[in-house]
């Protein structure tokens, strides 16, 4: 049963437009614009380091952002709303298969995006290699893992599709715009920054650029907020989370 | 468990709560196999809770359940694969064509029945590639019973079956139903349309205010329920003013309603004579309605026309 719940799934995957696009798309789309006009030469911004090199792990913040606060969320909360895992009920399947296939297509557009986007560095902008690639991956899992946890606590809060997408956009668009996925924080006055030091993505981008750059900040208070993200949003999904 | 000692849906003592609210009160329903149980009531007397009960997807506050032997809230499993269900509200899922809402409802059974067949008896063949959001509401309704019986159930549950088809579409949901039921399929359906539950049901259930009012075969209802108000129909009498004066003086046990170039009369069985008199002086030949499931029904849910009320209390008492 499972195999083709998940071709259901990624077919409905395939017909979804924000995604697919914000996803796989914009995050290159990005690149190329912003590599297009900087290059990746050493820069006095960066203290030294490239554009490329430093906003392609940042960009990572997008794919991740869009799959695990906005797809993952919309996706179960548009089953539940609409009454469709209440007529599962009345057949042998399990609900946490549909569920369970969406968080798999959902990870695939993750890997997918990371890996264009990577890709699209290496090949058109010269992007050096990681300093500390098996570091960058376990960061990316974990910031990962702090987005979906977001995106589950949103299924679990929402109760109809229009509030899922109000409370997604919410917490969407602040965390792209104001916490280096887009626009670098080194641009951005005190006040802003404040904001951003509540965003969790902030901390990600923060420890995905350590990763790649090993620029010698310290990430333990980054790891230590991620951590925290996935332990409280596991906690308040198990308890809020309604499969009707 | 022998299915010859205990009906092939046998539901008991059923009671579901919504806090205060008591929307299921001790109600039952029994269907032996192939058989075709209608149940009728107001919106809002418990049709759909009980249904739901039965189905699996509701956990009564009390009450026995067994479809084909299993419980459906113990055995989920088992009991799923041998029903179909059709739920009032219909929910396909946005960016899924025909053809994949049938092979994912396909998977979830072992031996599931040829759906394109049953696209093409539904007359949804040419829809297989459509959006099942993008279908107009019947061949919504339409692709509901297609999914309903693509197990090859031995016992489907219909929530209000034909809500949204036009006539033809009707028929074909009949005849398709009909059919399987002479091939063992058992049927529980709720409807509105009192013509469709006289015309496919064995057995009828009244539910009103969540407990069963009656139950019967259609006749039996009609002949125990129906009242004694004769109905008739004065075809092209709506404008003779005289008539209707005449039949409105008659009083007590005559309601007189006019309904475009007709008129219409209720007449009490004591009040027979003197109404026919009236017409026979007016040389007037009245249309007599045979009584109907639509009488039982109006007068069991006390929804009827003051004398046809007192008739039903009549009937009761005798």
């Amino acid at each position: 049963m499972f195999p083709s719940v998940l071709a259901f799934e990624s077919k409905r995957m395939l017909r979804n437009f924000p995604p697919m696009f914000f996803g796989l798309a914009f995050p290159v789309l990005v690149l190329v614009i912003f590599g297009g006009i900087y290059g990746n030469e050493p820069d006095d911004l960066w203290g030294g380091l490239g554009t490329v090199d430093v906003s392609v792990p940042a960009y990572i913040g997008l794919v991740l952002a869009v799959a695990g606060l906005m797809s993952f969320p919309l996706g179960m909360v548009e089953h539940r709303a609409r009454g469709f895992l209440r007529r599962l009920r009345a057949t042998p399947a399990r609900p946490a298969a549909f569920l369970s296939a969406q968080l798999v297509v959902n990870i695939v557009i993750v890997v997918l995006g990371v890996g264009l986007l990577l890709a699209t560095g290496f090949v058109a902008f010269g992007l050096h290699a990681p300093k500390h690639p098996w570091a960058f991956a376990g960061i990316a899992l974990l910031s990962g893992a702090a987005m979906f946890g977001l995106g589950l606590l949103i299924a679990s809060v929402a109760r109809t599709e229009q509030a899922a997408l109000a409370i997604a956009n919410l917490v969407y668009f602040p965390m792209i715009f104001l916490t280096g996925a887009t626009v670098p924080l080194e641009l951005m006055p005190d006040g802003m920054r404040r904001i951003s030091e509540a965003l969790p993505l902030t901390y990600a981008i923060d420890a995905l650029q350590w990763a790649w750059l090993d620029t010698g900040d310290s990430i333990g208070v980054a790891l230590a907020v991620l951590g925290g993200t996935v332990a409280v949003c596991a906690a308040g999904a198990a308890w809020l989370f309604r499969w009707e | 468990m022998s299915q010859e000692e205990q009906p092939f849906v046998d539901a008991r003592g059923v009671t579901v709560r919504y806090g205060d609210l008591t929307a299921v009160d001790g109600a039952g329903l029994c269907a032996a196999r192939g058989q075709v149980v209608g149940l009728i009531g107001p919106n809002g007397a418990g049709k759909t809770s009980l249904l739901e009960c039965i189905e699996g997807i509701r956990t009564p506050a009390a009450g026995v359940i067994r479809v084909g032997g299993f419980d459906p809230a113990a055995d989920r499993t088992r009991m799923t694969r041998i029903a179909g269900v059709q739920l009032q509200q219909l929910s396909y899922p946005p960016r899924a064509t025909v053809e994949e809402m049938c092979r994912v409802f396909a998977s979830f059974y072992p031996d599931p029945a040829d759906h394109g067949v049953l696209l093409e008896r539904f007359g949804l063949a040419g829809e297989r590639r459509k959006q099942a959001v993008k279908l107009s509401g019947g061949q919504q309704q339409r692709l509901s019973l297609v999914l309903a019986l693509l197990n090859d159930p031995q016992v489907v549950f219909l929530d209000e079956l034909t809500n949204g088809l036009d006539p033809a579409a009707r028929r074909l949901v009949w005849d398709e139903l009909r059919r399987r039921n002479d091939d063992g399929l058992t049927v529980v359906l709720t409807s509105h349309h009192m013509e469709e539950v006289e015309y496919l049901c064995d057995r009828v259930n009244v539910l009103v205010a969540g407990r069963i009012a009656a139950s019967g075969t259609p006749a039996e209802l009609i002949r125990d329920h129906a009242g004694q108000t004769a109905r008739l129909v004065l075809d092209g009498r709506g404008g003779d003013r005289e008539l209707r004066a005449a039949l409105t003086g008659l009083g007590d046990g005559v309601e007189v309603r006019p309904a475009g170039g007709r008129l219409l009369v209720d007449v009490r069985p004591d009040r027979r004579g003197d109404v026919d008199k009236a017409l026979s002086a007016a040389d007037c030949t009245p249309r007599e309605l045979p009584p109907s499931l639509e009488d039982v029904y109006l007068n069991l849910t006390g929804q009827a026309a003051a004398p046809a009320a007192d008739e039903a209390e009549n009937a009761h008492v005798s």
